[in-house]
């Protein structure tokens, strides 16, 4: 389903910035269906990662294949095929501050797809399924944290993606709204979705007992399957 | 596709209308531009008045001896009016020549001393008009040849060529300086534009970058962009054209005297749909340009 094979990623100096090695050598395979957490703290290379499958970077070096494409060899102005395929969450979710509820989620399906006539029908759905069918009027400032990334999550998943990538998820909200959307995630991958989930909680990874990829200085210094948190 | 076409539409006008403020600078800017386009147009014109009024005000005389008859002096007019340079010719008698001289010096206390002497002391003559001020030379040089020459009593085209060669530079000059200021305040009015929607999408990258990332085609995204700009510069040019109108119309009389006789109001009448389709044309086109450039940036895959 999604592979890197030897994969370096520099980011070339700018004004701001020198060049940056941001993924060193780096090589794993997720196969399909499958739950994969990315650990590691903050500049270890987890939204890289997250990029590279996306195809919003090139690696420098090695190959990055999602369902058997190479995502580098993807051709000027096809990559939204590629991104069809994904369904992206954000720690700061990324909602449009103007558009309620009920159009965040509908605008990704019109941004996606030339069938507007099952918008409304597969909106109801997917927020009824992250526990946001009273709340379709509603502005993004109108609900907390944790109904924000539900909005966001049922975003990602309008138009039912193959792929979840969740980077850091819950990096703005308190335990109990975080346990919250860990369970949709699960709920998510039971499903049938895969799902790649960056964070650097330690209650988070421990609690899950998933395949844990763990992340230091742009290397894969552990991949193990029911991994711990190991920092 | 027209229901593709019709989420692009919908997509831009909900944006025309939330971004109010931004809608209305970008509108400010391209209306310049189009202000700017319309006057140098209507400039253009006006300098072209301005050129045929002087070359209008360009011709050489020719002053024939007393004793060659007027039939002689239309024969010879018939031959100069096949000259491929010669735009005008006409015949001046010694009677139109007085009568020309007391019309322009009726004030004048010598005109007392003209009628004193009476007799006419003017010579027939023929006033020739080149269809190119630098043609006149072509004129002298016909009447210098055998068959001419002693008819002739003098040709004044030496005391006009300095006069005549520096009214064809003036002219050339003025159209020259027109363009050259078209050109440049063109360039100043594309980039003010470019920046103003640059920094309007701008505002709005976040958004672009979350419709990238839900797999809109760049098409898609970059559509209401293009619209929203396009319709910006539509509005720009429709109150350019109207305000340009009234500004003629209301003024009409006074920018006639303004602009030695160049009757602005008749001039952008009669080009009408070429100062509309000029409008259009640079108040969409920059607003379409402009919003590719600045949107593009946003779009490198």
């Amino acid at each position: 389903m999604i592979e890197f094979k030897n994969v370096n990623k520099q980011y070339p100096a700018n004004s701001l910035r020198e060049e940056k090695t941001a993924l060193k050598e780096v090589s794993f395979f997720v196969k399909e269906g499958e739950f994969v957490t990315l650990c590691g703290r903050s500049g270890a290379g987890k939204t890289t990662v997250l990029k590279l499958i996306s195809a919003e970077e090139k690696p420098s070096s090695g190959t990055v294949f999602l369902e058997n494409q190479n995502t580098a060899e993807i051709k000027k102005g096809e990559a939204y095929l590629l991104r069809q395929k994904l369904g992206f969450i954000f720690q700061d979710y990324k909602l449009l501050p103007y558009k309620t509820i009920f159009e965040n989620v509908a605008y990704a399906l019109e941004a996606s797809s030339n069938d507007g006539e099952k918008t409304e029908e597969e909106v109801l759905q997917v927020l009824d399924l992250v526990g946001l069918g009273d709340k379709l009027n509603c502005l993004p400032r109108e609900l907390s944290g944790g109904e924000k990334q539900r909005v966001s999550i049922a975003r990602a998943l309008i138009h039912r993606p193959r792929v979840i990538l969740a980077d850091e998820p819950t990096g703005n909200l308190d335990p109990y709204h975080s346990r919250d959307i860990i369970k949709i995630l699960l709920k998510i991958n039971e499903a049938g979705s895969t799902v790649v989930l960056s964070t650097h909680s330690k209650e988070i990874v421990n609690a899950l007992k998933k395949r844990v990829i763990t992340l230091e200085d742009g290397r894969i210094i552990r991949d193990e399957e029911k991994g711990r948190f190991f920092l | 596709m027209i229901k593709y076409l019709q989420k692009i539409f919908k997509t831009s006008w909900t944006n025309l209308k939330r971004q109010g403020f931004l809608t209305l600078a970008t509108s400010i800017v391209i209306f310049i531009a189009v202000v700017l386009g319309t006057s140098l147009f209507i400039f253009q014109g006006g300098v072209s008045f301005l050129v045929e009024a002087i070359k209008d005000k360009i011709d050489v005389s020719v002053y024939f001896n007393e004793r060659v008859s007027r039939e002689e002096i239309l024969k010879i007019r018939e031959e100069v009016a096949k000259l491929e340079e010669v735009k005008k010719v006409s015949y001046i008698s010694p009677e139109e020549a007085y009568e020309n001289f007391v019309k322009t010096h009726e004030d004048d206390p010598y005109l007392e001393s003209l009628e004193a002497i009476e007799i006419n002391p003017f010579l027939p003559s023929l006033v020739i008009q080149t269809r190119e001020p630098s043609q006149y030379k072509v004129v002298s040089e016909f009447f210098k040849k055998e068959d001419y020459a002693p008819l002739v009593y003098e040709i004044d085209d030496y005391k006009r060529g300095v006069i005549i060669d520096r009214l064809s530079g003036l002219a050339s000059g003025i159209r020259n300086l027109g363009l050259a200021l078209t050109l440049f305040l063109s360039f100043i009015a594309i980039a003010v534009t470019f920046n103003t929607l640059r920094l309007s999408i701008y505002s709005q990258k976040e958004e672009i970058e979350v419709m990238r990332l839900v797999g809109a085609k760049n098409s898609f995204i970059r559509g209401p962009f293009l619209i929203q700009g396009a319709l910006c510069g539509f509005f720009a040019a429709i109150i350019s054209f109207v305000l340009f109108f009234l500004f003629f119309f209301s003024f009409k009389t006074s920018l006639e005297g303004l602009f030695m006789g160049f009757d602005a109001f008749a001039f952008y009448k009669q080009n009408i749909f070429i100062v509309l389709l000029i409008q259009l044309l640079i108040g969409v086109g920059l607003g379409l340009i402009s919003s590719f450039f600045a949107v593009r940036k946003y779009l490198k895959d």
